[in-house]
């Protein structure tokens, strides 16, 4: 067993893994730790999007848009085989106001240098030949992409092994090392490991990983449940989905909302989401949501009344009341820093995410400003 | 609408129809729901025709009486052709879905059988390779032979009715493979004894087979199968394998159907959905842990869950019946002693118990495999996928490779390969994958969900 | 007896006989073809669990040939999802 890492991550879901992956790169000894297996907890529960049409220009859409290329660079990388694939994005409108929304939102994108496409009519219609004939005016979004995210996580941490990572499953921390104001390691159901430096990476547990250090972080669980169908001939060729879908993702309403979000994959398989609500670890399946996600998807796609559901899942978005990552030095304790709270968009931003924490860790400059992103953010709403 | 009952008891199979009859016979209002034409389960399945079935079965008689008895009930109610999608419980009340209907009850007696275990093995996705229940299907349900030329391989008893129903209605079975030795049972024998219509069913058939000139064969099993140029089964490799299951020699038969049965594997989707604790048999199987009145344990208060039958522990016929007329009574809350069928289900269990014991699956089957061999026959996962996943992805449960490999998320929904990916982590201290909450169980429609109605 | 097609070619079956079961009296084997090998397949678990026996019904795909009992007329096709 690896006695002296550099550094220990809790957390082998993607941004876990990513981070792993970045500062193994840099030639740092990593040992991560995770109370499940690789990928087993929201990462296995997402569609794998890689996005940057959901975005308004910010912070968040730079760190996108890096971390968009940064995954084509993984894939080459570690030799691919985690169905990375720029398959694009076509938002529509259905509304006035949610066409007038749709072209304020491009507009501005197109200034953060998004290829942001306004489309109409047959245009729309040639790139998603079955979307509901009611349906005419949309965006077209070539940069966006979607891989599957569990194998992508698990092919990652075997080229963190390579690089010599280690990785023990099915260990929970059960108490963090502090010696003044400095981490000094974690104590675990499988013993005490130490170092230096601990990334709390631990997605909608990485709260419960701050208090354990005496710290602060204020990540919530925000569920979502998404419907896959049968495998069928491809019948969708982008992510396609409601303008309403990026009000939805910056909305902070603890009640249910929904939005069609429909996509095909490699597998033949068609996943549909999306809702949001926020309601603990309440891991029962409302039917009622359920019906409402098939309705909203048959609305874009009508074709879609005869495909075959096959399953329906929930999964759980690690979710900051800004709706943005907390990436970044904890501001009490000194040597813990958190890579955490990325909601829906942890796949798509965890190569840039686990760049930025990289740099950062490193001393090095980066490619954006980081600030943010940083935990100090929190800190005086959790002062006690 | 929402139909309700006061008891819903699923599975029109020995289990099921007894448990409906008892409870309905102690006072209770009855729903039978079940996703077959007719009634009879697997077992008793049969065709319609009286003639035909009279001659396809053993035991028909006892079939056909208990079945008349359920229609004839007028406390009892029936749905056939109902195939349950999804099963919850909503404020206090077990919802139950089919594509037409919803259903909702305080008590549940869950029936739902069993169905042939699979092993694979290169080739067992050739048309003409079925399992031996497919061939029993064929035969009972639809007086049809599978084949010209039948190899019936496996282990257990079952690969006797099989063959001997085959061979008896023309078809020509050129071998009934048995993994087991051939006086496996010898040991077991005074338990064995203690079941004399057991014993004269099984010398029924061998005599009916030895007229037929079937030659049985012991210690040997299929361990591969090929194809003719059109993709259709031509022929099948068969071994000679230890007790171990590895194989010592081998020869090749000419067939066009191979019907292989590795015992039963008990249907518990609905237990995963129903939240029911679920245990491990000493064979490896999962199945619904039930306690002496074949009560359920689950998390839910105000509702009632029992099961019985095969989903419980794969025992036979005669298992079913006093589970199921166990679960019955205790259902329906009636005063009745059950003591006669306690001693029933007793004697039941310890022959089934046997049962396992002379007809043993070993983990040597896993050297049959090849690379290419698939594992997932939905999703076409082989054999080099799989152990990539746990070899070097850190896959360290089935739930893992499900998710790396799409192992398991097919149509099936895992049923035909799930338990064979938890014996392929045998070595190692994994857990056994138990059936998962699936809000879907059987594929519908996103139309039929987006329905008005559904709760 | 009833009439149907399979792949544009009248077969005849018994009426109360599932679909794989007027099939195979008809010696036709292959109900599909494997999504990503293209491999033939047929009749495997016989009682609707294995979903290896789909075909197109009637226009409709995914039907378990096993399950579905044959009707007079009906048009049964081979399903290639290759």
């Amino acid at each position: 067993m690896n006695n002296n890492p550099d550094v220990i991550i809790i957390g082998a879901g993607v941004i876990g893994v990513s981070t792993a992956f970045a500062l193994s790169t840099a030639g740092l000894k990593v040992l991560i730790l995770d109370r499940g297996s690789v990928a087993s907890g929201t990462t296995s529960a997402g569609e794998g999007n890689i996005l940057v049409s959901d975005k308004e220009p910010s912070p968040e859409l730079d760190l996108a848009l890096r971390s968009r290329d940064a995954w084509f660079e993984i894939n080459e990388e570690i030799g691919g085989g985690f169905e990375l694939e720029a398959k694009g994005g076509v938002v529509v409108a259905q509304s006035d106001a949610g066409i007038d929304g749709l072209r304020r939102l491009t507009s501005a994108q197109r200034k953060s240098g998004i290829d942001a496409q306004d489309i109409t009519g047959n245009d729309l219609h040639e790139l998603e030949p079955h979307l509901s004939d009611s349906i005419t005016v949309g965006a077209y979004y070539p940069q966006d992409a979607q891989c599957q995210p569990m194998i992508a996580t698990a092919r990652i941490m075997r080229a963190v092994k390579a690089h010599g990572g280690e990785f023990i499953s099915g260990t929970t921390v059960t108490s963090i090392l502090v010696h003044g104001d400095r981490v000094g390691g974690v104590e675990t159901n499988k013993g005490r490991f130490s170092a230096p430096i601990v990334i709390n990476a631990a997605g909608t547990g990485a709260g419960q990983i701050a208090e354990l250090a005496g710290s602060y972080l204020p990540i919530a669980p925000r569920r979502g449940f998404i419907l896959v169908s049968a495998p069928a001939p491809q019948l969708i060729f982008h992510k396609v989905y409601d303008a309403d879908y990026v009000a939805n993702v910056a909305s902070s309403d603890e009640t249910l909302q929904t939005s069609a979000v429909v996509e095909g994959t490699k597998s033949g398989t068609i996943l549909i989401g999306a809702s949001r609500e926020r309601v603990g670890f309440n891991t029962e399946i409302d039917f009622s949501i359920l019906r409402i996600l098939a309705r909203q998807a048959i609305e874009l796609f009508p074709i879609l009344a005869e495909i075959q559901l096959l399953r329906a899942y929930r999964g759980f978005r690690p979710y900051a009341p800004d709706h943005l990552p907390v990436i970044g030095e904890d501001p009490l304790i000194k040597g813990l820093w958190h890579n955490a709270g990325h909601e829906g968009a942890g796949i798509g931003l965890a190569p840039g995410s686990a760049q930025l924490l990289s740099d950062a860790i490193l001393g090095k400059s980066s490619f954006m400003d980081a600030t943010a992103f940083s935990p100090t953010r929190f800190s005086r709403a959790g002062a006690k | 609408m929402i139909i309700s009952h006061q008891i819903i008891v699923i599975g029109g199979g020995p289990a099921g129809l007894n448990a409906a009859k008892y409870a309905a016979n102690a006072g209770a209002d009855v729903g039978l729901i079940d996703s077959g034409l007719r009634l009879g389960g697997q077992y008793w399945r049969h065709t319609g025709n009286a003639e035909v079935d009279e001659s396809m079965h053993h035991n028909f008689d006892q079939g056909s009486l208990l079945m008349d008895a359920v229609n004839a009930n007028p406390r009892i109610e029936v749905y056939l052709e109902s195939q349950i999608w999804s099963a919850s419980v909503i404020n206090n009340m077990i919802i139950l879905r089919t594509k037409d209907q919803t259903f909702q009850t305080q008590r549940l007696i869950i029936a739902t059988g069993a169905y042939d275990r699979s092993l694979p093995f290169p080739g067992w996705d050739i048309p003409g390779v079925m399992t031996a229940g497919a061939a029993q299907a064929l035969l009972k349900g639809n007086g049809v032979i599978a084949g010209q030329s039948v190899v019936v391989a496996g282990t257990g008893p079952f690969l006797l009715p099989v063959a001997a129903g085959i061979s008896s209605h023309g078809g020509n079975v050129v071998g009934v493979l048995e993994a087991a030795k051939r006086l496996s049972w010898a040991p077991k024998i005074s338990v064995l004894i203690q079941n004399p219509s057991k014993i004269l069913e099984g010398i029924g058939y061998i005599k009916s087979l030895r007229k037929s000139k079937v030659e049985m064969r012991f210690g040997q099993a299929v361990v591969a199968a090929h194809a003719d140029e059109d993709g259709l089964l031509e022929s099948v490799t068969v071994a000679n394998i230890d007790k171990d299951f590895h194989v010592k020699s081998t020869y090749l038969l000419k067939c066009d159907v191979a019907a292989i049965s590795w015992g039963f594997t008990p249907d518990t989707s609905l237990a995963g959905s129903l939240g029911l604790k679920q245990g491990v048999r000493n064979d490896g199987s999962v199945i619904i842990e039930v306690d002496k009145d074949q009560r359920c344990t689950h998390s839910h208060s105000e509702v009632e869950i029992y099961a019985a039958g095969e989903s419980t522990g794969v025992g036979g016929s005669d298992l079913a019946l006093a589970e199921g007329a166990i679960a019955g009574l205790a259902t329906a809350h009636s005063e009745k002693s059950s003591s006669q069928l306690r001693k029933l289900r007793h004697r039941a269990q310890k022959f089934a118990d046997v049962l396992l014991q002379v007809y043993p699956v070993a983990a040597g089957w896993k050297s049959w495999l090849t690379p290419q061999t698939l594992i997932c026959r939905c999703e076409e996962v082989t054999y080099q996928k799989v152990r990539e996943a746990c070899e070097e992805l850190n896959a360290r449960s089935a739930r893992d490779v499900k998710f790396m490999t799409r192992c398991g998320m097919g149509m099936c929904q895992g049923r035909i390969c799930t338990r064979n990916v938890s014996d392929l982590f045998d070595s190692e201290d994994h857990d056994r994958i138990l059936a998962t909450y699936r809000p879907i169980i059987t594929p519908i429609t996103l139309g039929e969900l987006a329905q008005e109605g559904l709760l | 007896m009833i009439s149907f097609t399979f792949n544009g070619v009248e077969l005849k079956g018994q009426s109360g006989q599932s679909v794989s079961a007027a099939l195979l009296v008809n010696k036709e084997r292959i109900n599909r073809y494997a999504r990503f090998s293209g491999a033939p397949r047929g009749l495997f678990c016989g009682i609707g669990v294995c979903f290896d026996c789909m075909l197109i019904i009637n226009g409709q795909p995914n039907l378990r040939g096993c399950l579905t009992e044959i009707q007079p007329g009906m048009i049964v096709e081979v399903q290639n999802d290759h």
